[in-house]
């Protein structure tokens, strides 16, 4: 009989053969078998993820074997792209985050499971209920193209583009599926995913069906609340200030203030946010010989913004059973996700912060649905509208519903074992529909929609399939270890949908989209070769194909190759007390970047019109043509990384990390430039120039310090050290970015050679005497006598030189204890909220009086666009944060069944040190397109601080 | 399986072109494309733009020309000074990196492209190679010709506003770096292609409305005429004061009312008889930021919030548009009552001390979304309004100033058409062949054509944009104007579209 060892159960389907023969047998239900051997026969057990034990017979009638699990191999072992190694083995920089070291907390979207977590990595979510967030491995290799890192999840490469109605690509993914992260940054590691991988990859890996039974019950509720509002005028501020008449040569009409005293901020926000969340997951055998898991997780998710809500449901199963005595192993992942949106238009948190206070929420007499509205009768006023209703007259809900997963063929071969195939087919759909409904008495400027309100529908599909195949050939000889792959990867990306018409409105048309397809076609193979387990050499080679560019130049070829010695295994330092463990990483590559908007620009295509995009001939409607801008010589964007890393392991491992230094040289930058102005159907297209540089530095110090029974601390500390620098632009040119409000068309960044990609372009302001700044008053900084767009200079720029994470556990008896800190250094935002709302003259919005921040108080200026260029809006963004701190009770051994309990509370998001002067010094977008106004702080969505308590039950 | 890699596009907007010309419909709808590149900044919506580097609204040809004729002259003021150029185009202190030059000289350009394209797309050879239908090969005949002449008048603009242009035509490759045109090989060029399409052209107010004729040839003929001493120091008045007459024997005529020329309903009400040639714009299928619809928005007042009466929302833009004293000025005594006098005053200071006081300055209301029998154009922010590129009136003026300069013709007839302009405007001050001089006509081509983007050139051409000898408020920067050295007579050559093709040279003085 085979049973668990800690739990003495049963363990059925366990591998029984004789060693060097192909004789065997399998455990049954009750763990019990029955072999014909002979004396001096090696009997092999095995099992997946325990421990082979090997017993020579020596004449027993019965023989009860006990498996412990293999915890140490698991954890050793790190997944990278179409396999995997363990730590020692690895040559490249793999990070590898398993489910101990996740950041705790109120974590609803995978990934803020490593938020701070590993170094080099930064993620920036937005304060939306189930946002999605902004990921970067080393900063980002690219300016135009895509900057997201390749994610993959249980071999199946994802989409990074969300759909319409739900709020991320992740934010479908239940965190308590995920069993591990991998993290793949340097291009030795990455090339084996060639096209995709210029900006890391991140492998995600889920949990698992085991052949023991346990199962867990996980509850948490929290309560969000906003902790800082945009400084405005109180009302009897504001009256004040009106009373003065601080705009110069205007006067205000100060009978057009109301009694009311209204806190516009507090009005559009919760007092508290609530939200809970619950997961079920149970492991074990299917009918005793299927090794499967089940999960499902429900969340509910208040968004402190009034309204918005986010609404997740969960169900996954894993099968995992293996055949021909573990000859085949399959495995098969499939998930549901059903995601329920409402969605606030964070764009009402800047109308709160301009609403007059002397107004009332509720106008009785008002047509508008009862809310107050500057109105003359039935007719709006042009400029802000009522937040609150603005919010609470619209509901626009989009329902997405992902099915997700994988089938994963293992076979080992029967007559050359060490050679393997590999087969996996990933399936990812992702179809959402939405609602967006305005109320009757929704106001409209245009008197033909006015109180008629809007009724839109749309809806999405995106599609993504895999089929990929490997063999992997694995052998050691005598000195030498060999491990051979070699493979083909096929993927295709479909999306489509429609956003529907305001079926309330007659002269309003749906509009149809289609995305060509995406294909995308790879040859990959890998070669590790060790000599005596120390020198390891890894050689890779990857040839893809993207349907996103012309014939001529579709395929790139990717290669890399690292080399890693083992320094602790030389016999001057194996027996060294201090150094446990020491490698060297050498490390070069070439990955590619393919991810752009465009993705037929080498046809020769024409564009119609959409229906009001026509042209008139004779007073009839003509569908115009129009030729599409064309580029078919576009190609590869390449990435060049050249890494040095050291993995050390001090103290019997007590202390262990690595220290990387890296540079990595993009050329060939996918890039919109100027064309010759009548050769294209633009001014501007796509083209392959310029140089892209990255220098960097990353450190990280894992640690033990007190590990006893009854005591431990440890903590986890990474650095890491960022430069990007532009090295070259097409034609030399300066790009102008970073699009603003105030203004239409606004630009506050350049891209400059020599400079970092992003940097603020802005006027030098001067002061007077006293220290005040003069409005409008700029340097010359050409000394031309004229001051105008020539004397703009570059002020710093958004990326942080230095991040820094840190981590800490503390276990004293049963209590747990856990926090993380992340701090940005050197990152500067422009201060678009100040820039552009901060002055008098705003005083009137379309001429009905209108709040403003206090900080006008602070420079007294009056016109918008006489300084909304001016540097001093661009301020140091430096800050310290506490995301998360957690303390828990373990109760133990409760009762036969239920093995323990965890009760747990914490704060999300406890404390900000910063000398912004915003809300907050990380700016998200809030849109999905968080790249286009990196550093540029509009009115954000806050990240709420969050209380939460929460209990785990294992059974 | 690697063939998958060929894919094709599936969004039902976008054809390939090799599928395109199977419908022979298709012909004109891409010749309306050609059109529609005037008026429309791309192909989804208003926001849409095929140009990059620039806001969409602010590359859409007729707006991009009212900003670099009108608004960088004496006759309008733009509040926002935020909106990036704006600022720089009307204080005149622009440099080569101002967007909306980028605006003006890339749109044109595309007109460019646009055209090379379908002439290159409807050579015999490639209508032969479909078996193309008599039918439509008849009718592509003057679709070439339209073509043609659309590429013209693009070089005609670059001509005057840039002095220079990339000069490509169905035979340059995509993507290379043409040959830069001067002046006098823009000036060649234009005149050539004018004079050889002229044949199939048809006759003047003969084609469908919103399509060019032999009108619109001969008014670009009569432009670069009238303004040969200025493009390339010959004087060349004759030939202006020849085409002036053709068009003018064409059959067009005045419209009954001055206004019916500026209204929602102006491609069907008397003004069809007097535009020549119209940038179309539609409330309904016809989006764009064009110049009706920054017009008529952009110059409702912020104290008097009169949108409703022109047919968009009350507030219209919150005061964005407001008139220069030297126009106002214009319309002092005796032009009380003139039709073209649509100078709001009450209640407003003349001067503009600080341009971002929407209180001051006076106010016009002389474009509007309303139709000449008191209906409203259906969309409260997109007029219906047409954009009169070119009408008669510019042409009377034109023979006017001509004959003076020695171009021939009659001072009877001078006198007659420019009177003819001030007794539709129900003004009585007409005036006596003796009164006639170049600086009234100057003063009425203000009175009658501003606002249509004219009158940087017509400043030009008397000397009076650069230099001291007129300063009106704001010129050079300075409250009440200071003198504009001569190269601000050419705009620069935006920066990115300079290094894009090393064969431009920078205009002297930038």
């Amino acid at each position: 009989m085979v049973t668990e060892q800690s739990t003495s159960i049963p363990l059925p389907g366990v591998n029984v053969v004789i060693k060097g023969t192909t004789t065997g047998t399998a455990t049954d239900f009750d763990g019990n078998y029955q072999i014909e051997v002979n004396n001096g026969d090696v009997i092999v057990f095995s099992y997946v993820g325990y421990q082979s034990k090997e017993i020579t017979y020596s004449g027993q009638t019965s023989l009860d074997v006990q498996l412990s699990e293999d915890a140490a191999q698991l954890e050793e072992i790190v997944v990278i792209g179409y396999g995997s190694t363990t730590k020692k083995d690895a040559t490249g920089s793999v990070e590898a985050i398993t489910q101990e070291d996740f950041t705790k907390g109120n974590i609803v979207t995978a990934e803020n499971l490593l938020n701070g977590r590993v170094a080099g990595v930064s993620v920036n979510t937005s304060g939306a209920p189930g946002s999605g967030s902004q990921i970067r491995i080393r900063g980002g290799s690219s300016i135009n193209a895509s900057n997201d890192p390749l994610i993959i999840i249980d071999g199946l490469p994802i989409d990074n583009k969300g759909v319409t109605g739900s709020r991320g690509v992740l934010a479908s993914i239940n965190p308590n599926d995920i069993d591990s992260f991998s993290v793949l940054k340097d291009a030795s590691a990455t090339a084996i995913y060639g096209s995709r991988a210029a900006n890391g990859v991140i492998i995600i890996v889920t949990k698992k069906g085991k052949s023991t039974f346990s199962a867990t019950y996980d509850t948490q509720f929290s309560f969000g609340e906003v902790t800082d509002y945009i400084d405005v005028f109180s009302a009897d501020g504001f009256r004040q200030l009106v009373a003065s008449q601080p705009i110069n040569n205007q006067t205000i009409d100060e009978s057009l203030l109301g009694n009311a005293n209204t806190n516009w901020q507090e009005e559009v926000f919760r007092s508290t946010a609530a939200s809970s969340q619950h997961n079920i997951s149970m492991q074990g055998s299917l009918l005793r010989v299927l090794p499967t898991r089940f999960s499902f997780g429900a969340v509910k998710q208040e968004g402190v913004l009034e309204t918005s809500d986010f609404d997740r449901r969960n169900l996954s199963v894993a099968l995992n059973p293996s055949f021909f005595d573990d000859h085949l192993k399959v495995n098969l992942n499939a998930n549901l996700a059903f995601e329920d949106n409402r969605f606030a238009d964070a764009g009402q948190i800047g109308a709160a912060m301009r609403y007059d206070p002397t107004q009332p929420v509720f106008d009785p007499s008002s047509p508008f649905g009862g809310y107050y509205q500057h109105r003359d009768g039935n007719i709006i006023s042009i400029g802000t509208q009522n937040p609150v209703a603005s919010l609470l007259q619209r509901n626009n809900t989009g329902d997405a519903n992902r099915a997700y997963g994988n089938l994963n063929f293992d076979y080992k071969f029967h007559f050359l074992p060490e050679l393997r195939a590999v087969l996996n087919l990933g399936f990812d759909q992702t179809k959402s529909t939405g609602t967006d409904i305005n109320a009757f008495g929704t106001p409209n400027s245009n008197e033909r929609l006015n109180f008629i309100g809007s009724f839109k529908r749309n809806n999405q599909i995106r599609i993504n399939r895999l089929f990929d195949g490997y063999l992997t050939y694995k052998k050691d000889f005598d000195k030498v270890g060999a491990e051979l792959t070699a493979g083909y990867s096929y993927q295709r990306f479909i999306n489509n949908g429609k956003n529907g018409r305001n079926i309330r409105d007659e002269l309003s048309v749906d509009d149809f989209y289609a995305d060509p397809d995406i294909v995308l076609i790879g040859f990959f193979g890998r070669a590790n070769i060790s000599f005596l387990d120390k020198y390891l050499l890894t050689l890779t080679y990857r040839r893809d194909g993207t349907s996103r560019f012309g014939e001529n130049n579709r395929w790139g070829d990717f290669p890399a190759a690292a080399f890693a010695w083992n320094i602790s295994d030389e016999d001057f330092l194996k027996d060294s007390e201090t150094i446990s463990n020491l490698k060297l990483r050498v490390g070069f590559g070439i990955t590619g970047q393919q991810d752009i908007d465009e993705k037929d620009i080498f046809l020769n295509r024409y564009r119609g019109g959409l229906s009001n995009s026509q042209y008139q001939f004779g007073n009839s409607v003509i569908q115009s043509l129009i030729a599409s801008e064309i580029n078919p010589d576009l190609k590869w964007e390449e990435t060049t990384t050249i890494e040095f890393g050291v993995d050390y392991g001090l103290f019997g491992n007590k202390v262990t990390g690595s220290l990387n230094f890296f540079q990595k040289n993009s050329t060939d930058l996918l890039f919109t430039a100027t064309v010759a102005d009548g050769t294209n159907f633009s001014n501007s297209v796509i083209q392959n120039i310029g140089e892209l540089q990255i220098q960097g530095m990353e450190f990280s110090v894992n640690t033990d310090v007190v590990n006893t029974d009854d005591f431990k601390l440890d903590f986890n500390l990474n650095a890491t050290l960022l430069d990007r620098e532009i090295q070259e632009l097409a034609l030399g040119q300066d790009v102008r970015t970073g699009g603003i409000s105030g203004g239409t068309g606004n630009n506050i960044q350049i891209h400059r050679e020599g400079e970092a990609p992003n940097s603020f372009y802005v006027f030098k302001q001067l002061y007077d005497p006293s220290g005040n700044p003069i409005e409008g008053a700029y340097a010359d900084l050409n000394g031309d006598n004229v001051i105008n767009d020539e004397d703009r200079y570059i002020k710093e720029n958004p990326g942080a030189n230095t991040i820094l994470g840190f981590q800490s556990n503390i276990f004293y008896k049963n209590f747990d204890f856990a926090f993380n800190l992340r701090a940005n250094l050197g990152n500067y935002v422009y201060n678009n909220v100040r820039s552009s709302k901060s002055q008098y003259a705003l005083l009137l919005d379309n001429g009905i009086p209108a709040n403003v921040p206090t900080s006008v108080l602070e420079t007294n200026f009056q016109n918008t666009s006489d300084v909304i260029t001016s540097d001093i809006y661009v301020e140091n963004a430096s800050f310290l944060r506490m995301d998360n701190i957690t303390l828990g009770y373990t109760f133990n051994e409760i009762s036969n069944s239920l093995k323990s309990i965890r009760i747990w509370g914490g704060v999300q998001n406890v404390f900000t040190i910063t000398e912004y002067s915003g809300l907050d010094p990380e700016v998200t977008d809030n849109d999905s397109d968080l790249t286009l106004t990196l550093g540029i702080d509009n009115v954000v969505y806050p990240r709420p601080r969050t209380f939460l308590v929460g209990a785990n039950f294992k059974f | 399986c690697t063939d998958d890699l060929n894919i094709t596009p599936k969004d039902d907007q976008t054809t390939l072109g090799g599928d395109l010309f199977q419908n022979e419909g298709a012909y004109k709808q891409v010749l309306a494309g050609i059109y529609a590149n005037l008026a429309l900044t791309g192909t989804d919506g208003p926001e849409s733009s095929n140009l990059k580097g620039i806001d969409a609204g602010t590359s859409q040809f007729g707006r991009v020309l009212l900003y670099t004729q009108t608004l960088s002259a004496d006759q309008m003021i733009w509040s926002y000074e935020n909106d990036p150029g704006t600022r720089e185009i009307q204080r005149n202190i622009w440099t080569s990196q101002n967007p909306l030059l980028l605006g003006m000289f890339s749109r044109a350009h595309l007109s460019v492209a646009l055209a090379n394209s379908f002439l290159r797309e409807t050579t015999d050879g490639a209508l032969d190679a479909r078996g193309v239908s008599a039918n439509t090969r008849s009718e592509i005949v003057a679709y070439r010709a339209e073509a043609r002449l659309l590429r013209a008048m693009a070089y005609y603009y670059m001509m005057d506003l840039f002095g220079q242009a990339n000069f490509s035509d169905e035979n340059t490759p995509i993507n290379s770096q043409p040959e830069a045109y001067n002046r006098v090989q823009l000036f060649d060029f234009v005149e050539s292609e004018l004079l050889a399409i002229e044949n199939d052209l048809p006759a003047p107010g003969q084609n469908e409305y919103g399509r060019a004729d032999k009108g619109v040839a001969y008014m670009l003929l009569a432009k670069i005429y009238l303004n040969a001493e200025v493009y390339i120091n010959e004087a060349h008045y004759a030939e202006c004061l020849t085409y002036c007459e053709r068009i003018i024997s064409g059959g067009y005529q005045l419209a009954d009312s001055y206004l019916h020329n500026f209204m929602a309903d102006n491609n069907t009400n008397s003004a069809t008889k007097e535009i020549i040639f119209p940038i179309v714009s539609d409330g309904i299928t016809v989006q764009n930021y064009g110049p009706t619809t920054v017009m008529i928005n952009g110059s409702v007042g912020s104290i008097e919030q009169n949108g409703s009466e022109v047919g968009v929302g009350a507030g219209g833009w919150g005061g964005a548009l407001r008139v220069r004293k030297q126009l106002a000025d214009l319309f002092g005594a005796g032009f009380n009552n003139d039709d073209r006098n649509t100078i709001i005053s009450a209640g407003r200071p003349i001067e503009i001390t600080d341009i971002s006081d929407r209180d001051t300055g006076y106010i016009l209301q002389k474009y509007s979304n309303a139709t000449s029998t008191g209906d409203f154009g259906p969309d409260q922010t997109f007029v219906d309004t047409d954009f009169p590129l070119f009408r008669l009136a510019d042409v009377y003026l034109m023979y006017a100033e001509a004959h003076l300069r020695g171009g021939g013709g009659t001072l009877s007839a001078a006198v007659d058409y420019f009177n003819n302009l001030r007794t539709r405007a129900n003004n009585p001050n007409t005036i006596t062949s003796g009164e006639l001089t170049l600086d009234l006509i100057l003063d009425e081509r203000a009175r009658e054509l501003h606002w249509e983007a004219h009158r940087r050139q017509d400043l030009i051409r008397y000397g009076r944009f650069t230099g001291g000898s007129y300063n009106w408020v704001w010129k050079g920067n300075g409250s009440n104007g200071i003198s504009l050295p001569a190269h601000f007579n050419l705009y620069p050559i935006p920066v990115g579209s300079l290094a894009a093709n090393p064969n431009l040279e920078q205009n002297p003085g930038y």
